[in-house]
């Protein structure tokens, strides 16, 4: 048998004791690695978010934030907007909710575009069982859609003025498992799905985009936007644009930029990432300890033991790293069942919530090599002194041990 | 002047516990010959078990000096190797590891030779044999009687081929008929391998078995 078959097979001579050892490792790797995921999915989608094409400013009522479906922006302000310097495209979007949070329902009676929904009838009959929460609709003009990033549509994009057919996203299509030539309710109304998209953008491939009018009528906004997309000139600055809108209509309007929504998005992961780190050295500390405990009964159980094996001329350092390496071999095990149920647990978590179609986990690399680092560490850290402790037994001592 | 065939050569040692209190080895003199085969006998705390972890090196001498295999312990910092290479231990306790095979326990101390693990295994085999446990060598120790372990532990002591072997009351746990088997072949195995064996033990049957009886008594060898 080599020596590290030997550093493998002791640590389950108390098997109790190691297993919840084990466990309490494995959980502090489970959290490192699930948030990891969590977040490293976030971040892809703000980068693919931000990477996709559409406009670079979005302009909103002064006080809104862009995602509601309050219709406040009089459409002609549209057209007024093209106008300004540095502008070059212009698209006024109307933006509905239909809640499915039956997990089935699609449908609603006929709704207004309003903050809180617009959805409270009978429950539809399409939709996939599980999915739950809220699904965005947006109006916009069929000529328009490359500023919500839609550059290409799988099959056909809505007619103007169609009053019965939209394109779907990809993540919604998955979510309400419905596809090309199917028909979806909404608002109360059948629609004919005449094509899908992906733009990149977790968000916009959320939701269901069908022509500006027919959203209009459908929620009794006539002539009025929830927000207008800006797509700049190439030569023209962001910001300078920007501000150019908001102080042709000071108290009015309020514009957002992509970068300024990246910003946004970062520092809240930036924030999560911190919770993460913490969570990580809570996650030492308990561990460690705990590995420090499971050790320490280990090398007392085994006094005798170990004063045979000086006896028999192993040296201190080989006996040093027989406890370490038993050490490291629990927390080793500890980080491969923390990540495994992580794994389970974040994408039974996200298959199961509002958040599944927009988040996808992250599987990078850094993610686990991180939690078998950390593992690793805890396992050196909390090996050392129990480790140090057995190397430094004085033999005869150790074969007098009762 | 050192006799080249003493295998055992200790002059005025002494080794004293308890801050001093206890005086276990009072200026010791011994001399053993290689090959020999040598009892030490003596009434409790008299010194016999501290001799014989002064001898195999596991603890180091006050005063005095103690050469063992022409090594002098007390100028020798690291004394595992002296350990590994010159000394095979027997307890009365048998003292095996009990979550390891018999195999397992036998190739323990061969970790510090730079044998492979098959040369290893193949050692171990040809030991347990010569023990006459060839045929439970996966078996667990906790499985096994007094005599079976006792002989484990034998093999174990001879694996790294040693100059001495030093048994502390091998037979001390044993009913006398076992006792008389391993006291048979720890004499085989010093006359087959050659190898000086020094024992501590309380009874006189078994210390005539040696070629030579040393009484110990307040630390010092009061007569032979």
């Amino acid at each position: 048998m080599s020596f590290l078959s030997l550093v493998v097979k002791n640590p389950f001579r108390n098997k109790t004791r190691s297993i919840l050892a084990i466990i309490g490792i494995a959980i502090g790797i489970m959290v490192i690695v699930a948030l990891g995921m969590v977040t490293g999915g976030l971040k892809t989608s703000t980068q693919s978010t931000l990477k996709a094409g559409g406009a670079e400013i979005t302009v909103v009522q002064t006080g809104a934030s862009g995602f509601e479906t309050t219709a406040s922006i009089n459409e002609t302000t549209v057209g007024d907007i093209l106008k300004l310097n540095g502008v070059k495209d212009t698209a006024g979007t109307l933006r509905a909710n239909n809640n499915t949070a039956s997990g089935l329902n699609t449908s609603a009676s006929q709704g207004q575009a309003t903050s809180s929904g617009g959805s409270s009838g009978a429950p539809g009959t399409s939709g996939p069982p599980g999915f739950s929460g809220s699904l965005y609709i947006t109006g916009i003009d069929r000529s328009k859609l490359s500023l919500a990033g839609i550059d290409s549509v799988n099959g056909t994009a809505f007619a103007d003025n169609s009053a019965n057919e939209v394109i779907i996203g990809k993540t919604a299509a998955n979510n309400l498992n419905k596809t090309v030539g199917e028909t979806v309710n909404l608002l109360g109304k059948d629609f004919k799905i005449t094509g899908t998209f992906e733009s990149g953008n977790f968000l916009t491939d959320g939701g269901i985009y069908m022509s500006l009018s027919t959203l209009q009528n459908l929620t009794s906004n006539q002539n009025k936007v929830s927000n207008i997309l800006v797509k700049v000139k190439e030569n023209a600055n962001v910001t300078d644009v920007s501000n150019t809108i908001e102080d042709a209509y000071p108290n009015e309007l309020s514009t957002t930029t992509a970068a300024d929504l990246a910003g946004r998005i970062n520092q809240g992961l930036s924030f999560i990432d911190t919770a993460s780190w913490a969570i990580s050295i809570l996650a030492i500390v308990i561990g460690g300890v705990g590995v420090v405990n499971t050790m320490i009964m280990s090398v007392y159980e085994r006094t005798r033991e170990i004063g045979v094996l000086k006896a028999v001329g192993w040296k201190d350092r080989r006996i040093l790293g027989m406890i370490l390496g038993e050490s490291i071999v629990l927390t080793l095990i500890a980080a491969g069942v923390g990540t495994v149920v992580a794994i389970i647990g974040v994408e039974v978590l996200l298959t199961y919530s509002s958040v599944g179609g927009v988040i996808k986990p992250s599987f990078s690399l850094d993610i686990f090599l991180r939690g078998f680092g950390i593992a690793f560490l805890v396992g050196i850290v909390g090996g050392l002194y129990p480790a140090y402790r057995a190397s430094r037994l004085a033999p005869t001592e150790a074969l007098r041990y009762e | 002047m050192n006799n080249v065939d003493n295998i055992i050569d200790i002059k005025g040692l002494k080794k004293s516990y308890d801050k001093g209190k206890i005086k276990a080895l009072n200026g010791m003199d011994l001399e053993v010959k290689r090959g020999e085969f040598v009892s030490i006998m003596g009434p409790s705390g008299s010194g016999k078990s501290t001799l014989l972890n002064m001898i195999g090196a596991l603890d180091r001498a006050e005063e005095g000096s103690v050469k063992i295999a022409g090594i002098d312990l007390v100028k020798t910092k690291d004394l595992s190797k002296f350990r590994s290479q010159e000394i095979g231990f027997v307890f009365q306790m048998h003292n095996l590891i009990p979550n390891l095979s018999v195999l397992e326990n036998v190739e323990i101390p061969m970790y510090e030779t730079k044998l492979s693990s098959k040369e290893m295994r193949k050692r171990a085999l040809e030991l347990l044999k010569a023990v006459d446990l060839a045929d439970i060598v996966d078996q667990n120790p906790t499985k096994l009687s007094g005599g079976e372990r006792q002989r484990v532990a034998i093999a174990r002591a001879l694996v790294n081929h040693p100059s001495i072997i030093l048994a502390d009351e091998p037979t001390g746990a044993l009913d006398s008929k076992t006792g008389a088997i391993i006291l048979k072949l720890l004499k085989d195995l010093h006359s087959k391998e050659h190898v000086t064996l020094v024992m501590v033990t309380h009874e006189s049957y078994v210390a005539n078995m040696a070629d030579r009886i040393l009484n110990v008594l307040d630390g010092k060898i009061s007569n032979e």
